[in-house]
């Protein structure tokens, strides 16, 4: 089974794709060169920080004397993260008639951030003012305005064939972060996939970051520059949420795009009398963050009980769909859905390439507040029991192998078994009787060996 | 000389072993898959029958559970 996984992949790993040309026409925005730090590993930005306000370049060799034997590894990550984003420039230079690497920093960065870090951080643009008439929502309200849209988009995300219109998204765009999702079949309508499974039960920030990542590896075909939108996508995690910007601040390009963004409940437009604004809500200050730290702890609904019934508290209809993925309805109340997990229910899910530790962590992160504050918030028991379910599909291995026995000595033997364990090929012995299984892929190797050997 | 046979490896629990070698006894001796029990956990059987020995697995494992009606 090919084994399809979406990773929520950094920001930044899309940044490092960019070409040459285009990585340095980002640095020249102060911001970008923000996250970018934010970004980096913590030796690199260590790194970054000493070359701050370096002007000569530094020989590698210079450079690797400061780390102790055991972080070499963590050294070779971080120089290679900033050569791959171009802040770190190699160039040879001879000293002493002896060729040596050196480094120095990418001169628009460094100047960018230096000015960043001596003057402050300017906004883009200044947020308006709020006593020109403006009725700006509360965080609150926009908190909420912004999971509902995200809502109605996923809803309309795995629902494509039925229901009517919600948001404004384009059908050909809907297309495009369909991609991978769900499998067209022209029969049976179009179905969720392996990695659309996997997709729903990811929190809402991992969830944003693919389609994001879709919305720009798509740019080109809208004839949008990525880099420009990548600029755009960063800067705008630096607006303070709930606070009104000026649209005629934006290019027109921004602002076709910011109209997609409001489809997706990052910001959300409104208009006055005479100019109209947007206001950035909390999905998309939190863009730049690195994934792992952002988790934003949403509400929760669902309450397990001991014995495998669970009820979750909510009106929504994309959280019934995602319950269903592996879980049994049994019944619907205005504000409960009362299901019950079971073996099929299960099986149903493990079948679609969901796996027990995926429904585990969507269960905890999603527990009612009253659940989760107890110490497990999902009962041992059940956890214990979806993990025993789906292990119970996993109880025979087998893999391709060969069968040797008839060893002349045992010395033909042994060395036999160390050179495959040497190769990793090696899945039982028997040194009594002198018998060994191998993997098929050393089968070869095998035989040359004991064709030399057994002479 | 040495000899050499291709086939599948098989690990897994003791039951599911026995289970197997269950199944390899009620064939008849032309359709004898197992070449060798190499010890309680792990079996050495021919190379075609990795999918029938799953599919039986998974027939086992479906009559021992029971869904409610809806």
């Amino acid at each position: 089974m090919p084994q399809v996984k979406i990773i929520a992949k950094n920001f930044m790993d899309m940044v490092a794709s960019l070409t040459a040309i285009k990585l340095d026409k980002l640095y020249n925005n102060v911001f970008i060169c923000e996250a970018i730090l934010r970004s980096l590993p913590p030796l690199a930005k260590k790194y970054v920080l000493q070359f701050l306000f370096t002007d000569e370049p530094v020989p590698a060799k210079d450079i690797k004397e400061w780390v102790l034997a055991d972080g070499v590894s963590k050294h070779g990550v971080a120089i290679d993260r900033l050569i791959q984003l171009r802040i770190f420039t190699e160039t040879v230079v001879t000293v002493d008639r002896k060729k040596e690497t050196c480094y120095s920093l990418n001169p628009t960065f460094q100047k960018n951030l230096q000015k960043h870090i001596i003057s402050g951080g300017v906004l883009p643009r200044e947020p308006m003012n709020s006593n020109n008439a403006i009725k700006l929502p509360s965080l609150q309200e926009l908190e909420t305005y912004a999971l509902q849209q995200w809502e109605c988009f996923l809803l309309q995300l795995i629902n494509s064939g039925q229901g009517e219109k919600l948001t404004g998204i384009s059908s050909s765009m809907m297309k495009v972060f369909q991609r991978g999702l769900l499998s067209q079949r022209d029969r049976d309508g179009p179905r969720l996939t392996e990695s659309g499974f996997q997709f729903l039960l990811m929190d809402t920030n991992a969830q944003l970051w693919y389609i994001i990542r879709e919305y720009i590896s798509n740019a080109e075909e809208r004839d949008v520059d990525p880099a420009d939108l990548i600029s755009f996508l960063l800067e705008l995690s630096f607006h303070v949420t709930g606070e009104a910007y000026n649209l005629n601040t934006l290019t027109d390009v921004q602002r076709t795009t910011l109209k997609d963004l409001a489809d997706l409940g990052l910001v959300k437009l409104q208009q006055g009398r005479k100019d109209s604004w947007f206001i950035p809500t909390k999905l998309a200050t939190n863009l730049s963050v690195s994934l792992a730290d952002s988790s934003v702890r949403k509400e929760g609904y669902v309450m397990m009980e001991t014995n495998f019934r669970m009820y979750a508290y909510s009106t929504s209809k994309l959280q019934c769909e995602i319950l269903r993925l592996f879980a049994r309805i049994e019944y619907q109340l205005p504000n409960l859905i009362a299901c019950a997990i079971t073996k099929e229910s299960l099986y149903n899910a493990f079948d679609n390439g969901i796996t027990s530790e995926q429904i585990i962590t969507f269960l905890q992160q999603n527990s009612h507040p009253r659940c989760a504050d107890r110490v497990p918030s999902i009962p041992e028991n059940v956890t214990d029991q979806i993990r025993l379910w789906e292990s119970d599909l996993k109880r025979i291995e087998m893999t391709q192998a060969h069968f040797y026995d008839e060893f002349p000595s045992k010395d033909v033997f042994d060395g036999a078994c160390n050179f495959t364990r040497q190769l990793g090929g090696l899945l039982w012995e028997d040194s009594k009787r002198m018998r060994l299984v191998v993997k098929s892929e050393v089968h070869n190797q095998m035989r040359e060996y004991l064709h030399t050997h057994s002479k | 000389m040495v000899n050499a046979i291709k086939g599948v490896f098989i690990t897994c629990d003791i039951p599911m072993a026995q289970f197997i070698v269950n199944m390899n006894n009620s064939m008849p001796s032309s359709q004898k898959f197992i070449i060798h029990v190499l010890d309680s956990t792990h079996l050495f059987v021919q190379p075609h029958v990795e999918q029938m020995i799953r599919s039986a697995v998974a027939e086992f494992r479906d009559q021992n559970s029971y869904e409610k009606p809806t």
